[in-house]
């Protein structure tokens, strides 16, 4: 009974990564192919915890959910393309991309199918989170520490950086400069202080 | 306890179907009971007014917009249900019961609260409307910004239990509940359960500023099915409050079960009756304030918990 559940899991999940993975070529839009990667992704976490990595997996759960969603709503943002409504085409240089795709799934299928794999019994995965929690939190704590603080404050960074707090606020863009209009030409740079004052000068006509 | 326990898939869906529609029920019958009503209301008629309400949703005809995206529109309000009871497994309904009680259960728990922002966004992103779409954007920022609380109120509970098990947590509260020697934790939860259930102040996604935001374009059994998606995220999150704070199954005279029941539902009376007495906060300033405000305190809250924990 528990190995046949497992089994049918199994093959669910597994058919699930691979279809959602194909659907992230097929579909028309960031936002479809976005959450078609995440689907496939929590298909193969449900297919990491039958194999008994259980923390990994589900920690493949929230990391991929929000990632997806971030990366979702950034390509949208840099698209140009309305909300990620308007149909585009998801893929480059179909010819090409297709070789690659079936060269490199087929090296990995080989590798699953002819691989000299150790067959070793688990047994009951029960230490699994105190050990990654010793790894995280024992020699490795520096590098680990080290680099999620990095990672935080260059969020934290970029977000103060680029962030007005409202349509009043201009105290954000104190000091900024935009870029030149010609590379070449540093002196191009538009005059956007005097713009906005004309524009809000003809307003006060009306 | 035995370490891997067989859970048959179709006995505890039947049991997670049954338990969390009789939650979207009860909360249904909670948000009547404290919607101010012109006369004095009998019981029998607040009792039925829910299950009147979605028979004449299920009878109304299906709006529909110009392209939408169908499949993805159907299949958010169910995804958000989903999200919710995958949830609820981890969290006991018994005495040292729950569905599927894993070691990882807090981390599961977190894993369906992210992915609940990705079923909003979809649901409000499918109709290719503008508001809902608006909807769906606000929704991404609130629960990025609430998710960072959620994260640091459930890892705080697990510290005094040195265990991600959401049973494990329960247990460590024999003596003391955690609402007591985590003061700053059941306040940060409720935040984060208003937030996930677009509720009062954080209604965000369907605040009447959008027209209902994402639900704008709805109508008939897709409206009945996001109410009852939302009431569903409403009892997992106060069932889940009512667990890691107020000691779980643990009281005086009655059965694990029963406290458990009493609990949730009074965190389920609170959380509602808090979203119908604040105001719903401007996107913007709601963001700030989980940001400046929710963030640094979730913070403390991690550290006084550790040091609670430790001493």
């Amino acid at each position: 009974m528990n190995t046949l559940w497992t089994d049918i899991a199994f093959w669910f999940f597994s058919l699930g990564a691979i279809w959602f993975g194909w659907r992230v070529f097929r579909t028309d839009s960031m936002v479809r192919a976005s959450f078609a990667l995440l689907a496939s992704f929590l298909n193969a976490a449900a297919v990491m915890i039958l194999l008994l990595a259980e923390y990994l997996g589900v920690a493949l759960f929230f990391m991929m959910a929000v990632e997806m969603t971030v990366m979702a709503l950034f390509m949208v943002g840099f698209m140009m393309n309305p909300a990620g409504l308007n149909p585009m085409m998801m893929v480059h240089q179909h010819a090409l991309s297709i070789l690659f795709g079936v060269v490199g799934g087929a090296v990995l299928a080989a590798v699953a199918v002819f691989g000299d794999f150790p067959l070793r019994e688990m047994g009951p995965a029960v230490g699994q989170i105190d050990q990654l929690g010793t790894e995280l939190l024992g020699n490795s704590m520096l590098i680990f520490e080290t680099a999620g603080i990095a990672l935080l404050a260059t969020m934290l960074g970029a977000i103060i950086l680029s962030s007005r707090s409202n349509r009043f606020d201009t105290r954000s863009d104190d000091g900024s400069m935009p870029p030149p209009l010609d590379p070449n030409d540093p002196d191009s740079v538009p005059d956007i202080e005097q713009e906005e004052d004309q524009a809000g000068h003809s307003h006060h006509h009306h | 306890m035995p370490d891997v326990t067989f859970i048959n898939p179709i006995l505890s869906s039947i049991a997670v179907f049954v338990l969390l529609g009789f939650g979207a029920y009860v909360a249904a019958v909670i948000n009547r009971v404290l919607t101010p009503a012109p006369r004095g209301a009998r019981l029998a008629a607040v009792l039925l007014a829910p299950i009147r309400q979605g028979f004449l949703l299920l009878k109304e005809q299906l709006n529909c917009t110009e392209r939408p995206d169908m499949m993805l529109w159907s299949v958010a309000p169910a995804a958000y249900a989903t999200v919710a009871a995958c949830a609820f497994t981890v969290v006991p309904v018994d005495s040292h019961l729950a569905i599927a009680d894993v070691r990882t259960g807090i981390v599961l728990f977190g894993a369906a609260e992210a992915l609940a922002i990705v079923a909003l966004f979809l649901h409000g992103w499918s109709p290719n409307s503008h508001l809902p779409l608006i909807g769906g954007y606000r929704f991404v920022a609130l629960g990025l910004s609430y998710e960072l609380l959620s994260m640091f109120v459930l890892i705080a509970a697990a510290l005094p239990a040195e265990s991600l098990q959401v049973s494990q947590i329960v247990s460590s509260q024999a003596k003391i509940w955690n609402v007591v020697r985590q003061p700053l934790g059941l306040p940060l939860w409720i935040v984060v359960t208003l937030g996930i259930t677009f509720t009062g102040p954080l209604n965000l996604a369907d605040g009447s500023d959008l027209a209902a935001g994402t639900a704008m374009e709805i109508s008939g059994r897709h409206l009945l099915l996001w109410k009852i998606a939302r009431n569903i995220m409403l009892t997992v999150f106060c069932a889940m409050g009512a667990s890691i704070f107020l000691g779980g199954w643990h009281g005086p005279l009655l059965a694990g079960w029963a406290w458990i029941l009493i609990k949730t539902l009074a965190l389920m009376v609170l959380v509602s009756w808090i979203g119908k007495r604040l105001a719903r906060l401007p996107a913007e300033r709601a963001v700030l304030y989980l940001w400046t405000i929710g963030l640094p305190i979730s913070f403390l809250h991690l550290l006084q918990a550790g040091i609670e924990a430790l001493v």
